[in-house]
């Protein structure tokens, strides 16, 4: 378990390289379609995975979001920039906000904003904030599976379902202030901390 | 520096992406700004990446992946400087939705203080507007029946509860009264995200009818 604090801190500065993150680069230089398929057939499924768990869109809906992440995912692979990102995160977010749209498209929202206009964008990190980073994605990656049930199933129904802290209140029948509070334990045991200084 | 920032439960929903749009526009003003808020949503997003990685695959055929890759010929991946601008100082989704300068927009006068210009989002559910105060101008004390969320943008303003300058965010509840005013030194920028425009309608009315607000009490 010790696997990453293991790592010698000297490379910090070079981009962490995975496969996924090989894949993206061979799209983006050289339009590389064997690469393409690679992270299709790693990633479609999760994608599909994720668009069925909001439970309200229809199988031929949750298709279409497949192939409408996919698609962005070539056509913006030199967007990707391995220091910033890991590419699975990368890939999340795109998939993560072609479902918001997808929603309010569904709904007839008509708006000049896409969830990407109002998503962060990612920063260049300098050495220490990179280090920082690779290993607050380690741990939280490492512990998310050491959850609690009551937690891991509240966080599954607010990230992967895709409601709101009240959505959740309300279909499990409990107090809007359990919803948070568990929210909060789960945050606290995944080290994901606030720093702020108190007020004044 | 901002000394107000959104709650960590608001920057989960706006990580996992289930924030309204006009919240999300407004919570995402300020974490452009702010890094420690950057740093949270970060950290969230990578909660919402890993739980993704965990998701039980559901088959996808190949019939998908050929329909995918005969699209391909018609997306050519874009080229991308990866280069980021430094904020501007009127936010690039308040440009957007201004579609101009504050100049340009449309201001209803509300007293002799006080002026909004609403900005179409296109939320059902919320509304989004751009407030001027002018400098030491007071805004009458008012409740809300639903939640207000507040970002300064230029300016400062005070209330019972502290001062809040450029960058505060602040998040309050329908049980919150205050009367905020303005700064002495300058006019004062906000935006502003409420609830059900037919709550804001009827707390609108209150307060721009103080009289009948007395003559209720
Ligand atoms: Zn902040």
């Amino acid at each position: 378990m010790l696997r990453v604090a293991d790592k010698p801190e000297s490379g910090v500065s070079e981009a962490r390289t995975d496969e996924w993150s090989e894949c993206l680069g061979l799209i983006a230089k050289n339009q590389d379609r064997a690469a393409f398929t690679r992270l299709f057939r790693h990633f479609a499924p999760l994608m599909k995975a994720y668009a069925l768990s909001g439970s309200t869109l229809s199988a031929n809906h949750a298709d279409e979001l497949v192939q409408e992440v996919m698609l962005k995912v070539w056509q913006k692979a030199g967007a990707f920039d391995a220091r910033k990102a890991a590419a699975s995160t990368w890939i999340y977010t795109i998939a993560r906000n072609c479902r918001t749209d997808l929603y309010r498209r569904l709904q007839k929202f008509d708006t000049p904003l896409s969830a990407e206009d109002v998503s962060p964008e990612q920063e260049d990190p300098d050495a220490f904030s990179l280090l920082q980073q690779q290993r607050n994605r380690d741990k939280i990656r490492e512990l998310v599976n050491t959850l609690p049930t009551e937690q891991a199933q509240i966080l599954a129904k607010v990230y992967m379902e895709g409601k709101s802290h009240s959505e959740v209140a309300g279909e499990m029948d409990i107090p809007l202030g359990t919803v948070k509070s568990r929210v909060r334990l789960a945050l606290q045991k995944l080290a994901i901390q606030i720093e702020r200084k108190p007020h004044e | 520096m901002s000394k107000y920032h959104p709650e960590q439960d608001l920057l989960t929903e706006y990580a996992a992406g289930t924030l309204p749009l006009a919240q999300s526009a407004c919570v995402s003003i300020h974490v452009e700004r702010c890094g420690q808020c950057r740093r949270q949503v970060r950290q969230l997003t990578e909660l919402g990446a890993s739980l993704f990685e965990h998701l039980e695959p559901v088959a996808v055929g190949d019939a998908q992946l050929n329909a995918v890759l005969a699209r391909l010929d018609e997306e050519t991946p874009l080229a991308y400087d990866n280069s980021r601008a430094a904020p501007e100082s009127t936010p690039a989704i308040l440009q957007r939705l201004m579609r101009g300068d504050f100049s340009d927009l449309t201001w209803k006068n509300i007293g002799s203080s006080l002026r909004i210009s609403y900005l179409q989002t296109g939320d059902p559910r919320h509304e989004l507007a751009l407030y001027h105060i002018r400098a030491g101008g007071r805004i009458p004390n008012h409740t809300h029946r639903g939640n207000e969320m507040t970002l300064v943008l230029q300016g400062g303003f005070s209330d019972a509860d502290g001062n809040y300058h450029e960058g505060d965010f602040l998040f309050r509840g329908p049980e919150d009264a205050h009367a905020p005013t303005a700064l002495q030194s300058e006019d004062c920028i906000c935006l502003a995200v409420l609830d059900a425009p037919l709550k804001f309608t009827d707390w609108r009315f209150r307060w721009m009818n103080p009289f009948l607000k007395l003559r209720a009490v």
